[in-house]
């Protein structure tokens, strides 16, 4: 489903909805040397750097892109208050979610009218509609975040804003955005996706802390330790996306911080602020974008765009946020660096299904179960 | 079954040495790299001994997953009675999300050897490479040894853990749950386990299946295995003769919580499950008699802070 735009700017004129394109190492491997890795880590690292020694409330742009953006913010928050959860003790999370889930994907075609051009809608509010977590498993991890970033991303590729609107954009929108999400984890109960327990950085997010280092650096009092005084954390958090995502964990969870999240609590060792962005950068290149569980759901289109090995049925099969057109769930379960793999695609995922059960056909490389 | 090649020899390992790192291990001191080592090689040596379908006498104590908690692990202990007074069941996921992994495992195994027919330990859906590379136990291992050795030894051994028990013939004791390619028991016996978990198949289902309220078979969210029905269940239980099915994988705000008319129940033995879930554990008590009683307990307090030093990662460096 692409379609033409009337050729009026030098950007894609043909627009394509996303899909998958990574399926196995060789994919992984192929897209860490692509353009598309590059754009996307760079993309990063801009948003880092724009937002050095800025606290949140200095986010002062009120261009029409950053309104338009804020309001939609303001209306995923609205669904989340209009839509209650109800009463479940599933360990799957509260199904509510889905039909949050299916109203946003409505409108937001309708939300997105007049920020971007109506040809693009379709390719870049499919990023935006996989940011809020999985609609069948009820999940959420950074691979849902990345799809926000992805998000921004191909605004900026649209022109739609230009480095000038980077610092509201994170600390405005992206944590405008961080927000929504953990008023979605709070009320539906979004079970953590792929999450390390507490060996993780968080059991959701990542870019929050890359982000609330790089406000940090250089800061004449604050150092990475500061993250276990407890007055600083309720002071500062509505200044600094760091203190402000710790604080939350610390807020969530039970026992204390090295208990829970012993990973926050190791990089409270490092020096610096500097230092703690940039090992969230390399940590984010390595443990995000480097990691097959994660990537194998990332989706490429016109704006950003990547080719792999990705059988086209596999590909198309996947969760267009409709929960029970789901053959493709039991085309699942190959894991990073497994070394069994000998690296057989397999033809569909209809075709997989019918095909369990006769005999051994373990070795094909499918997408990892949740949990 | 076969045996490893590179352990064909008889280990021993002395009563002296095993008691010696079970005090260790109560303490929550990890064991050193060699050995964890010699306890997988023993261990490979006896559960392959063990039958797919694990013969497991009554009284016995029946637990869910554990999951790294340690802590709450020494409290089950405590409220369950301590081995060898109580003979214990444990249904699988030892590791991954809790902080202490490393030494729940080496526990469990350690006690195995000392009691191999006291404790029974089953194979649960995180007791695989794969999944443990994802879900937190090889980030463990290798914050906790500096290499990922241990966490080799470890989910070798796991290929070799049994994948279901059956208490007096009449209870029914796995992970997850049925399996559309399984009818009997017999089937169960006559698969090929040392390997890693597949990513389909009656093995696999068996690890990560779940009951449902909906009848008959149904496609799983967890993106393996199946659901099952309660029509499912009463015909595998007719079949075998089974009064119940016992398993965990599931996450229960009583730790215990019955389904499809009391021919399966669900056992989950973390409480507060990754510090926020706010669940109580449970464990199940099976009498000489073949009468259960579940027992609830709450998270173990956790005094002070955690014995493992802060090391700042190499990212940040």
């Amino acid at each position: 489903m692409a379609s033409t735009d009337n050729g009026s700017n030098d950007i894609q004129n043909t627009f394509a909805i996303p899909k998958k394109e990574i399926l196995t190492k060789e994919d992984l491997d192929k897209f860490s040397t692509s353009p598309a890795f590059e754009e996307i880590i760079g993309f990063i690292r801009d948003l880092s750097s724009s937002v050095e020694g800025q606290k949140l409330g200095d986010a002062d742009d009120t261009s029409p892109a950053i309104e338009k953006l804020s309001a939609l913010l303001k209306s995923l928050s609205k669904c989340t208050d209009d839509i209650l959860p109800f009463e479940t003790k599933s360990r799957f999370g509260n199904p509510s979610f889905r039909k949050w889930y299916d109203t946003v994907k409505e409108n937001i075609p309708t939300w997105l009218d007049g920020l971007v051009e109506s040809d693009a809608i379709p390719e870049v509010s499919k990023y935006l509609v996989d940011s809020f977590g999985s609609r069948q498993r009820i999940d959420y991890g950074t691979g849902h975040e990345l799809n926000f970033l992805a998000f921004l991303l191909c605004l900026k590729k649209l022109n739609v804003v230009d480095k000038s609107n980077y610092k509201s954009l994170v600390l405005k929108i992206f944590f405008g955005y961080i927000e929504v999400m953990r008023g979605l984890q709070t009320t539906y109960w979004l079970e953590p996706a792929g999450s390390h327990g507490v060996w993780g950085l968080d059991d959701f997010h990542f870019l929050p802390f890359l982000f609330g280092a790089a406000q940090l650096k250089g800061h004449k009092f604050f150092r990475p330790k500061s993250i276990h005084n407890k007055e600083i954390l309720e002071e500062y958090s509505k200044d600094y996306m760091y203190f402000n995502s710790v604080h939350f964990v610390c807020n969530q969870k039970t026992e204390s911080l090295r208990w829970h999240s012993p990973m926050l609590d190791d990089i409270s060792g490092a020096k610096t602020w500097e230092k703690v962005n940039n090992g969230l950068i390399k940590m984010y290149q390595a443990e995000v974008l480097g990691k097959l569980p994660i990537m194998q759901h990332f989706i490429f289109g016109s704006l950003i765009l990547f080719k792999g090995s990705m059988p086209k049925a596999l590909a198309d099969s996947e969760d267009g946020g409709h929960g029970d057109d789901r053959e493709h769930e039991h085309v699942y379960a190959f894991g990073q660096e497994f070394p069994q793999c000998c690296g057989i695609k397999i033809p569909s995922g209809i075709a997989a299904a019918s095909a369990s059960g006769q005999g051994s056909i373990s070795s094909r490389p499918r997408p990892l179960p949740f949990d | 079954m076969d045996i490893d090649n590179g352990s064909s020899s008889q280990i021993n390992i002395s009563i002296n040495h095993l008691d010696e790192w079970i005090a260790q291990l109560q303490e929550c001191k990890q064991l050193s790299e060699e050995n964890v080592k010699q306890i997988c090689a023993k261990a490979k040596e006896v559960l392959s001994q063990e039958s797919n379908v694990q013969p497991v006498r009554s009284p016995v104590t029946v637990c869910g997953d554990i999951h790294g908690q340690f802590h709450d692990l020494v409290e089950l202990f405590k409220i369950g009675g301590n081995s060898p007074d109580t003979n214990y069941l444990f249904m699988g996921d030892y590791v991954d999300r809790g902080y202490y992994s490393v030494e729940t495992v080496s526990l469990l195994v350690v006690m195995k050897l000392r009691y191999p027919d006291r404790i029974t330990i089953l194979r649960g859906n995180h007791e695989s490479r794969q999944i443990t590379q994802v879900y937190g136990f090889y980030d463990e291992c290798l914050r906790k040894y500096g290499n990922a050795e241990v966490w080799k030894h470890f989910t070798d051994l796991f290929d070799y853990l049994p994948l279901t028990a059956l208490i007096e013939n009449r209870i029914f004791c796995l992970h997850g749950g049925l399996s559309p390619s399984i009818d009997t028991l017999d089937h169960i016996r006559a698969l090929d386990r040392v390997q890693e978990v597949p990513h389909e198949g009656p093995m696999c289902d068996l690890l990560w299946s779940d009951p449902d309220d909906r009848c008959g078979w149904g496609i799983s969210p967890r993106g393996a295995g199946y659901t099952f029905g309660q029509d499912i269940s009463t015909s595998f239980n007719h079949t075998n003769g089974l009064d119940l099915i016992a398993r965990a994988h599931q996450l229960v705000m009583e730790g215990y919580n019955w389904s499809h008319e009391k021919k399966a129940v669900t056992i989950f033995s973390a409480p507060n499950y990754c510090y926020r879930c706010g669940n109580q554990a449970a464990i199940m008590e099976i009498d000489e008699n073949m009468k259960y009683t579940f027992l609830q307990f709450d998270p173990a307090p956790r005094r002070g802070e955690p014995h493992v030093t802060r090391r700042t990662p190499d990212y940040f460096l």
